[in-house]
């Protein structure tokens, strides 16, 4: 019959780069891919070291934490929570991991120490949600203040600075380098975990329908109490690698601003704040593009005072350029 | 094909169109070509005996970029960037947040500023990034707060644990003994921690029995006036009410004045915020020390501006921008007019003093 001699030739056509180049721009990630690529060709445009090896250091460390952070994030609004102490575990894990070097532990573990930190911060958030059920914006706002307070109180308020090895050092976020690697392999992890895991796809199912996953058997407080505690145990991680990074290990850092920035990210990389959908790569080029405004306004000399106005007003347009993009794609690609 | 009404004039309808872009190229090429000329004629101005020179870009990395204290600071450097033919940039983080601070600091150093001035708040975060700077042939300098063990060229500001030291003495004088607090906007922090130190240094040295208790407010102006009020509260024996920094001074003016305890309670402080100096009138606080914040943005630039224009052989000198105590008998200048070298407006103007100093 003609119909089937001429099928395979059909599929043939396109050809792997072809096929693999329409994937991509499919993807729910290309809208903020070429948002980002603007931004890049309009700040290397007014600041030609915008693209120098130094400064590509600089985007590092402005994108690295965040998106480490908004890996985390992702995972919990994806099952339909938010969490919003991570910016706090964020500065309480480090001294944790201070703390116990003081009392004597060896640094490596001493860091294990700090992100278990991050293991009962989840837990606690994740059980007062699910079992006591309170809202996780409540819970986690009441574990946000309780969390600074304890980080005040043992600190009595002054910043430390970790001594460690410079092997460790080296490993744990001292350098920009080290910073994007842990960056990367966080979100290829996640994202691994996130679309082709049975955890990922329970959570989707959680977030997306609750009483049908539930139905189906998916057991619900585990998923939720498990991703409030990657989230925390990740803010903890991007609390270490920052303390390395800066030498230095503050009780005012992080906060309300991180964790306001990795949501942020979230949302601009593609995850729904209502949950069910959302991709761990998309928060990654989200804090990607959140560190290009940053790095690229203070880069072109803006000051402190314009400084959020312009940013706010960026952030604005760059979502009008992803959101119309995505609209384009999804009108273009449906076949 | 009929012409069209141009051809009264002589020329055709395409003619008179390539002859109006060619007229706007020329326009607008001359603009361009003007706005080069003008720029560079000013990047490369001579002003003063200065020989020429580009226009010098200096950054300036702050702690606390939009709190009131740093206003006459800013106003300081814009003036004497007017003065030299430079420009500034004020960035840095607003809460007081290190890595915001590092970061900024890095960015300064890839746009290869011409100058970096830094608040040396923190012992070591801002080590490494001196050290790049330098390397890579930035002056560095800070300004404010400084650290040992940092590699700036200079520090233009109060000295610290000095100024502590006379808060200390001031305090000794006016309780003798009892409880008193010292409020401190963000400890540790090398701005105003080292003050809190001095006077408690001050106070042990005495040999009274003045118990002082530490309690920090939060970097910014508003959390710091409840943080004192909840404070107060549960403390109405206090002798005494002290502040190492602008915004926890005034937070304490403001409690004495809505308790109604000028007179039982002794109070002073930092800085020169307008609700200070009202309350010093008023009777509310006892003292309060200025540091000059208009001169520690206007001595940076020259400092920094020196460095540039003799190739790095002058320039760096500490500069201490000094420790006056401004009570009831001396601050009437200060309430005089609102001026821009206390920051409470933005107007050029010369002020006129007379009478003996």
């Amino acid at each position: 019959m003609p119909e089937s001699k001429s099928e395979p030739e059909r599929n043939k056509r396109p050809g792997l780069l072809g096929r693999i180049g329409r994937s991509l721009l499919h993807s729910r990630e290309a809208s903020i891919v070429i948002a980002g690529l603007i931004l890049v060709i309009y700040f290397q445009s007014t600041a030609s070291a915008f693209l120098s090896p130094g400064n590509i250091a600089n985007l590092a460390a402005y994108a690295a934490t965040t998106a480490i952070i908004a890996a985390g994030e992702v995972l919990v609004v994806i099952c339909g929570e938010i969490d919003l102490s991570v910016g706090q575990v964020y500065a309480l894990a480090p001294f944790v991991m201070f703390y116990a070097h003081e009392a004597g532990a060896p640094y490596l573990l001493a860091i294990v120490l700090g992100l278990a930190v991050g293991i009962v911060v989840g837990l606690v958030n994740g059980i007062i949600t699910v079992l006591l059920r309170i809202p996780s914006f409540i819970t986690t706002l009441g574990t946000l203040f309780i969390i600074n307070g304890f980080t005040l109180t043992i600190s009595g308020g002054f910043p430390v600075q970790p001594q460690a090895n410079p092997v460790i050092v080296t490993i744990f976020g001292g350098t920009p380098f080290s910073q994007i690697i842990w960056a990367i392999g966080v979100t290829l992890l996640f994202q691994f975990i996130l679309v082709k895991t049975r955890w990922g796809l329970h959570t989707i199912a959680t977030g997306g329908n609750l009483i049908g996953a539930s139905e189906v058997g998916i057991k619900i407080a585990r998923i939720k109490i498990g991703n409030f505690i990657l989230c925390s145990v990740l803010g903890g991680l991007a609390g270490i690698l920052d303390a390395f990074r800066i030498s230095s290990v503050d009780p005012l850092a992080g906060g309300t601003d991180i964790m306001f920035m990795a949501i942020a990210s979230s949302v601009i990389g593609g995850t729904l704040l209502t949950g069910g959908s959302g991709t761990i790569i998309g928060a990654f080029l989200g804090a990607v593009v959140l560190g290009i405004l940053k790095d690229g306004f203070t880069l072109s000399g803006v000051s402190a005072y314009t400084f959020d106005m312009i940013l706010g007003g960026a952030i604005l347009l760059t979502m009008l350029v992803n959101v119309h993009l995505s609209r384009l794609r999804a009108a273009g690609g449906a076949k | 094909m009929k012409k069209t009404d141009f051809s009264r004039a002589g020329i055709t309808r395409r003619e008179a169109l390539r002859r109006a872009a060619g007229t706007g190229a020329l326009v607008s090429l001359s603009t361009l070509a003007g706005f080069g000329v003008t720029s560079a004629e000013a990047a490369e101005e001579a002003l003063g005996k200065f020989p020429k020179h580009p226009k010098w870009k200096f950054v300036f990395v702050n702690h606390v970029t939009t709190n009131p204290f740093f206003v006459p600071t800013r106003y300081g450097a814009e003036d004497a960037c007017a003065l030299l033919g430079c420009t500034y940039q004020w960035t840095g983080s607003e809460k007081s947040i290190a890595t915001d601070m590092v970061n900024a600091m890095n960015v300064a150093i890839s746009a290869k500023a011409d100058g970096i001035a830094v608040c040396l708040v923190d012992l070591t975060a801002f080590n490494d990034p001196t050290d790049k700077a330098l390397q890579a042939g930035i002056p560095v300098v800070s300004y404010n707060a400084d650290a040992k063990g940092n590699n700036r060229l200079a520090y233009i500001g109060q000295d610290l644990f000095l100024s502590g030291k006379g808060l200390g003495a001031r305090v000794v004088d006016l309780v003798g003994e009892g409880d008193v607090v010292g409020f401190i906007a963000t400890p540790g922090q090398l701005n105003i921690q080292p003050r809190l130190d001095g006077a408690k240094e001050a106070i042990k040295e005495s040999g009274k029995s003045i118990n002082l208790t530490e309690i920090a407010t939060g970097p910014t102006v508003n959390e710091e006036l409840s943080a004192i009020q909840a404070y107060y509260a549960g403390h109405k024996d206090l002798k005494g009410m002290f502040a190492v920094d602008a915004g926890s001074t005034q937070g304490v003016a403001q409690t004495i004045a809505a308790n109604s305890l000028q007179g039982k309670v002794h109070a002073g402080g930092f800085d020169l915020l307008p609700v200070t100096l009202d309350a010093i009138k008023k009777g509310d606080l006892d003292f309060t020390i200025d540091q000059q914040p208009y001169l520690q943005g206007f001595y940076t630039v020259m400092v920094l501006f020196m460095y540039a224009i003799s190739g790095g052989l002058s320039g760096p000198a500490d500069i201490n921008t000094g420790l006056k105590f401004v009570t009831k008998t001396s601050v009437d200048p200060y309430l005089g007019a609102k001026n821009r070298y206390e920051g409470s407006s933005s107007e050029e103007k010369a002020l006129t003093r007379s009478g003996p100093i």
